[in-house]
């Protein structure tokens, strides 16, 4: 081996033990977060889920997981909001890598089989950092029920052409209940749709209650009266 | 006598018999007998609110006990909490018609103007839903939850050419008005400084799971614009407020008072800042509210260059802020002398307390004579008559959509900094964040069908 290929080989394999160690820390660190989150103490939960940016993708498939099944609402509230934190740190401007790593993260647990609560939240997070890499799997999403709306709404969010021509085609595949909330997606890119009434401005949800009588008018206004004396008289005691 | 006589003495003018009373959604447009979208001088404005809770009900009766009380007539009410909207109904004369969707009242020719009492997340769709069916608004503050609303809502306003006013009633009151024409005749010289001061937003230290919502309450209509989420009893009444995507803490929600001062007094209604950056961020530690605890947000203003400094933390008073001042006995004491905000000039410096519906300005400035060169400011009517006088002559209001907008802009900048953990650079011109394709995503937000802009 020549002295050139030999140094060669030699940095690969430094570069595979760094990249190993590298690795074995990251892992170590992920591990540590969710024993942070899973713990008792909000004090502790709350330490780490302000931390848990610096962790970054690393973490995010074993957060879903305790969002997913944490029998304590707060645990789970917890691991939640960790995700948001390294969603926000990995998308500062000069992250690239860690957003990219953090978005691959992501991407799988959006089609998964994650409860539908934590597939939306997923849906969001990706909606702040992905690119063209997460058209495919969002678009996939808009046949499910349960979670269209919210896959509409980050296909509207993800820039570009190819989240456009998602739309597009989700409308022409969307059952006809559906094509509304796609088509305002289409007009929010700033696309014409034609044959889809805009339905922002029609009322819909009617109450159960009418005008009063001039006698209930009365009648309401005494009490109000009464309420607000007995009010007065509480405040005073 | 009560309010509640008050008000209903008032409105009765509208309604003269019950027989009319059952006919008001068919009453003749005031409009008719004016301008289009005007009523003329001597014409009553038929009046909706929309969102009936504590302070929907009390616009109404501020509205009532204002000098154009007798200029207004209510003809409708709505909230999406039948309770609600059943309690809002009783503070009006017989025959107003109840409504549990507000695109009904948009649909109604014969009223003129809505009062917008919701939840922030609902101001900028409701607003821009009801100038694009031509009626004249006033809405709470803050006007907007994110800068792409902001834009929509002027937009829509200026295209259908109807008064907006947003309640940012500090600008209105009497003392605000002595506080503008002193700094505006240079008595603390030219400032560099406007350090306005808050207490902390409030953590939720009972924290409970989610559950279904009570059976009065249209939980999809409260949502409204927001993504879905399952109902947690933290969210509501009022308590939106420390929830960031809906009321967004006290910078938003007390910001939107003090700051709005700020940047009317220093002439700065259309400026915005180069670069805003959160610091001291404390969030909660559990709990479904997500505003910031603690924050101190700096803005950096150029040509002319300035600071705005919005400072929130301790629990009943900014620890760093003065606690008010002691008045004469003749005038009205402070009642609400946890914030306000200290202006920094080159000859002094100048402090208020409040800023919304209480303002008081310090003494020295109370006590001013201005010499017979100086130079006048507005002095408004009242925040409820100078939205008036817009509806009836098309002036701009003292707190119009794009004043108010800027200063929502600066609130929702802050809370994005404190959001994302790193300063954010601004582009006034453009109305956009620059150098930072993560927050320049969330400038914006998809909104659920068909509640949307």
């Amino acid at each position: 081996m020549s002295g050139n290929r030999w140094k060669a080989a030699a940095a690969v394999a430094a570069t595979a033990v760094l990249s190993g160690r590298s690795r074995a820390a990251e892992s170590a660190a992920a591990e540590e977060l969710i024993t942070k989150i899973r713990d008792k103490n909000d004090k502790v939960r709350a330490e780490a889920m302000l931390g848990a940016g610096k962790v970054g993708a690393p973490a995010v498939k074993p957060l879903a997981d305790v969002m997913a099944t944490a029998d304590d609402f707060e645990v789970a509230r917890a691991a939640r909001r960790a995700m948001w934190q390294i969603t926000h740190t990995v998308g500062r401007p000069d992250a690239d890598d860690e957003r990219k790593a953090a978005v691959a993260a992501l991407i799988p647990l959006a089609g998964g089989s994650l409860p539908v609560n934590v597939r939306r939240e997923v849906l969001w997070m990706i909606s702040e950092l992905a690119g063209d890499e997460a058209v495919e799997p969002v678009a996939a999403v808009l046949k499910e029920k349960e979670l269209r709306e919210d896959a509409r709404m980050v296909l509207q969010r993800l820039p570009g052409d190819k989240s456009l021509a998602a739309l597009k085609a989700g409308l022409d595949a969307a059952p006809e209940d559906f094509k509304p909330n796609i088509a305002e997606s289409l007009r929010a890119r700033g696309v014409e749709v034609s044959g889809i009434p805009d339905e922002k401005m029609i009322p819909r949800k009617k109450t159960e209650l009418k005008a009063l009588s001039p006698d209930e008018a009365a009648k309401a206004a005494e009490e109000a009266k009464k309420a607000k004396v007995s009010r007065r008289k509480g405040k005073k005691q | 006598m009560t309010d509640k006589v008050k008000v209903k003495v008032n409105r009765r003018r509208f309604l003269a018999t019950a027989g009319a009373a059952i006919a008001a959604p068919y009453f003749i447009p005031s409009r008719v007998f004016s301008a289009p979208g005007r009523p003329g001088a001597n014409e009553r404005v038929r009046v909706a609110l929309i969102g009936a809770g504590g302070r929907g009900r009390s616009l109404i009766k501020e509205m009532d006990k204002s000098q154009i009380g007798h200029e207004a007539e209510m003809a409708a009410v709505c909230d999406v909490d039948e309770k609600r909207l059943a309690a809002g109904l009783a503070d009006c004369d017989p025959g107003v018609m109840p409504y549990r969707d507000y695109r009904y009242i948009l649909e109604r020719k014969d009223i003129d103007a809505v009062i917008i009492g919701t939840p922030d997340h609902w101001h900028a769709v409701h607003v821009v839903h009801a100038a694009e069916a031509g009626k004249h608004i006033y809405c709470e503050k803050p006007a907007c939850c994110t800068i792409e609303e902001g834009r929509a809502m002027v937009k829509a306003v200026n295209k259908n050419k109807v008064a907006c006013q947003i309640g940012s009633q500090g600008r209105s009151q009497p003392e605000a008005y002595l506080a503008h024409r002193y700094l505006v005749n240079g008595n603390i010289g030219h400032i560099s400084k406007v350090w306005c001061f808050h207490y902390a937003s409030p953590a939720d230290n009972n924290p409970v799971p989610d559950s279904d919502p009570p059976p009065e309450l249209d939980w999809d209509l409260w949502l409204g614009p927001l993504r879905w989420r399952p109902y947690n009893q933290r969210y509501l009444p009022g308590t939106f407020r420390w929830m960031m995507e809906s009321g967004g803490g006290q910078i938003r929600d007390r910001g939107a008072h003090v700051m709005s001062c700020a940047m009317y007094w220093m002439g700065a209604d259309g400026a915005g800042p180069v670069e805003v950056e959160a610091t001291n961020v404390e969030f909660p530690r559990k709990g479904v509210w997500d505003a910031c605890i603690n924050m101190t947000v700096t803005y950096t203003f150029k040509n002319p260059d300035w600071t705005l400094i919005w400072d929130q933390k301790g629990a009943q008073f900014n620890p760093d802020a003065p606690r008010g001042e002691k008045r004469a006995d003749s005038e009205e004491v402070i009642s609400r002398p946890g914030y306000g905000a200290i202006y920094h000039g080159d000859k002094g410096t100048f402090t208020h307390w409040g800023g919304d519906g209480g303002t008081w300005a310090e003494r020295k400035c109370r006590e001013w004579v201005p010499p017979a060169d100086h130079k006048e400011v507005y002095k408004s009517p009242g925040h409820m008559e100078d939205w008036f006088e817009g509806i009836k002559t098309g002036a701009k209001t003292i707190m119009n959509i794009e004043a108010a907008t800027g200063v929502a802009n600066l609130c929702i900048l802050g809370n994005l900094s404190a959001l994302l953990g790193r300063k954010l650079k601004w582009d006034q011109a453009k109305m956009e964040i620059v150098g930072d394709e993560e927050a320049r995503r969330l400038m914006g937000r998809p909104q659920r069908h068909p509640y949307h802009l």
